[in-house]
């Protein structure tokens, strides 16, 4: 037994370790007690109903942790770690308020003034002040923790293609599956747009090849009810989805992109444009 | 899915609000129950599959204990969903309970819900939100240092702000796992302050980890109304969690069954998912569980829980789908109709239990007490040439007695 539990406590130990080891040490401050990690399996105890919604973006663990100052102001930090940045990237945009204000620096966060949230290579992190505090707190205990944590910064470059008249600031997301409540549309990235008035969402749905993205094409097909047919390589078409109301689809090669949520009757030139200009750049990625 | 009572072809024919119609039309009239009775325990022994029930002509529906809210035994947990269309439809399907937090997607899952639900009518749906009082160690259950009634105010505002509403129908108390939080005076002061302002017409709490110490605090109490609780097939301690709804119920508490999908997978590499409508008739067979709120984010699942709210019987089918995979291969349903082949008049039932003690439960002591106990030939199947039980679930009866028995020679100190 005892041959058993001596590796499996030094596991353990590693493992506090590990996540430790991204939390910066800090002047003025100590961690209210020793973090805790979490991981997809226990990620329910943390979280509970709002689980779900992380482990969709390949989850891997988190650090939890509790910082006080002497002036009893307490600050928690919690670095969900993910599969990859673009990830990392996704749980953040859904759970970011659209339109809110970017953090100083370069790291793309959102702030408000208890909590502000970022992103950071695999590290999705969220600092709050549940007790109040000084607002400046949080961008300074956010450089410190983004110093620590390895990985490459930057945004998904599929937001680099959406374009940029129109488009609602700050409010692009990313949903991994599911994508309009279908599950043959996954990886796919949005962003809300208003032209004259009229509110419609952009989409671009990356597909793993040219032939899984054709196979997303013939479902979507196949909803709207349109007669079976070979689908080419590239293609336009307008889809009536029966849950979702009319969809401009585009697509070639492994990306499929488009309009949804437009409830003007006929789509504009200006719109037409934006989608033209959205297939573009997709297709130089 | 095959036999799904709402087929996806007229599901998506008709799109949502033909869904709502449609099944309004098949639903002559609604029973609502309020009598409760105990659980039908899930067999035994699995029996055969059988089709799947007809759809009913009736909506069942039961009383959110002293709420007096009629809803229907599913109702939709919005966690996930962001997808505004995937919850006009569950409510054109004819669900009423949606269920959401304060902290879910850090609160985009009320604002999604807020672009909707105030051009709705209000007694066309109730609306469920919880608030995580930030003080609370979710290691031990307790409140720390700095807890305030003000904080579930304050946030509620801003849930109510983001929903458009002016109140919500029950506020919940998100993720207790201890008395000592449920009870907590602070805590009792918020909500009743809540629900004395008008800003929610019931008052809930949430839990997913000791259970049966929340329910019974929740009847301690005597503020709550509502409990929302894990309960699931998979639950070592389901039965203890039962005992407690039913102490609940019986005290007047509305109880809203969660996790009742269990984990979606039977294995850790999510290579094999469980029977969703299945898992959640499993719940739902338990009368004092009023409703469920499954999370779904497409229109698929949404339409098979709109299948179970409409056909929520559990069957021998079912019962059948959540026996654990591990030991569904190896168990004997004790029909008996291989007694009568056998030449030898071998107790095969029991070799069977045997042979899954030792396999599947790795009890291999138990396996050979089993065995020896059971005063076998000394060569059992050995005087047959060919042997002429022919096993209902297949299994290979002649190869399992021979397995099995060998462990007769095994000492008892090397069965480990």
């Amino acid at each position: 037994m005892k041959l058993v539990l001596v590796p499996l406590l030094l596991v353990l130990a590693a493992g506090d370790f590990a996540g430790g080891k991204l939390l910066p040490h800090i002047d003025g401050w100590k961690l209210e007690s020793a973090p805790t990690t979490y991981t997809p399996e226990s990620l329910f105890e943390f979280n509970d109903g709002g689980a779900d919604a992380f482990l969709n973006f390949d989850f891997q663990e988190l650090t939890s942790a509790s910082f006080m100052n002497a002036k009893k102001v307490v600050l928690t930090a919690d670095l969900f770690r993910h599969r990859d940045p673009i990830r990392a990237f996704g749980i953040y945009s859904q759970e970011r308020l659209p339109g809110s204000p970017k953090m100083p620096g370069k790291l793309e966060g959102s702030v408000a003034p208890d909590h502000l949230e970022f992103v950071a290579g695999d590290y999705y992190v969220k600092l709050a002040l549940p007790g109040g505090g000084d607002p400046a707190i949080l961008p300074m205990f956010a450089e410190k923790i983004a110093a620590k944590l390895p990985g490459k910064r930057g945004l998904p470059p599929v937001l680099a293609c959406f374009p940029g008249e129109g488009k609602q600031p700050r409010a692009e997301k990313l949903t991994a599956r599911d994508f309009l409540g279908h599950p043959f549309l996954h990886d796919a990235a949005s962003a809300p747009y208003q032209i004259d008035g009229v509110h419609f969402r952009l989409f671009a749905v990356e597909g793993k090849d040219a032939s899984d993205a054709r196979g997303m094409v013939a479902a979507f097909r196949s909803l709207a009810k349109l007669p079976k047919a070979d689908v080419p390589g590239e293609g336009t078409e307008t889809l009536k989805d029966p849950l979702n109301g009319e969809v401009e689809l585009a697509w070639n090669g492994r990306w499929l992109w488009g309009a949804v949520d437009d409830p003007s009757p006929a789509p504009s030139p200006a719109r037409q444009a934006l989608i033209d200009e959205l297939g573009h750049k997709l297709q130089r990625l | 899915m095959s036999n799904s009572s709402i087929e996806r072809r007229e599901f998506l024919k008709l799109g949502t609000a033909g869904v709502a119609a449609s099944l309004a039309a098949g639903c002559a009239t609604t029973v609502v129950e309020s009598k409760p009775s105990a659980p039908t325990p899930m067999a035994a022994a699995p029996e055969p599959p059988k089709p799947e029930a007809p759809v009913q002509a009736t909506l069942q529906r039961r009383k959110l204990g002293r709420t007096g809210i009629e809803v229907p035994l599913v109702s939709m947990g919005v966690m996930n969903a962001d997808n505004p269309n995937l919850v006009k439809a569950a409510l054109d399907g004819g669900m009423v309970l949606l269920d959401t937090a304060h902290g879910y997607q850090d609160g985009r899952n009320e604002e999604m819900l807020g672009t909707f639900l105030p051009s709705r009518r209000r007694d066309s749906f109730a609306i469920c939100t919880k608030v995580f009082v930030s003080t609370l160690d979710r290691g031990t259950g307790l409140f720390g240092r700095g807890t305030r009634a003000g904080e579930i105010s304050e946030k509620l505002d801003i849930s109510l702000k983001r929903l458009g509403l002016d109140h919500v129908d029950v506020l919940y108390l998100h993720a207790q796992t201890a008395r000592e939080g449920v009870l907590h005076d602070a805590m009792l002061a918020g909500l009743e302050k809540a629900k004395q302002e008008g800003k929610t017409r019931f008052i809930g709490v949430s839990t997913h980890k000791n259970e049966p110490d929340v329910l019974r605090a929740a009847i301690e109490g005597k503020l709550y109304d509502v409990v929302l609780t894990s309960y699931n097939f998979k639950q070592d301690h389901h039965l203890e969690v039962q005992k407690a709804i039913g102490e609940a119920a019986a005290a007047g508490l509305g109880i809203v069954a969660m996790k009742t999908q269990a984990g979606v997978f039977w294995d850790k590499e999510k290579t094999k998912p469980i029977d969703m409508k299945a898992a959640l008739r499993w719940a739902l067979r338990d009368p004092n569980v009023h409703t469920s709120i499954p999370g779904f984010t497409t229109f698929d699942q949404l339409q098979d829980d709109l299948a179970v709210m409409h056909a929520p019987a559990l069957t021998p089918a079912d019962s059948e789908k959540l026996q654990d995979q591990k030991l569904a291969g190896l168990y004997c349903q004790g029909c008996e109709q291989c007694l009568e082949p056998c030449l030898q008049n071998l107790p095969i039932p029991d070799l069977m239990r045997g042979y899954m003690y030792g396999h599947a439960y790795k009890n291999r002591e138990a396996a050979q007490s089993l065995v020896l106990a059971l005063n076998l030939p000394a060569q059992p199947c050995d005087d047959c040439d060919t042997c002429q039980v022919v096993c209902a679930k297949g299994f290979d009866v002649r190869a399992r007695v021979r397995d099995i028995v060998r462990l007769r020679e095994v000492p008892r100190e090397f069965l480990i």
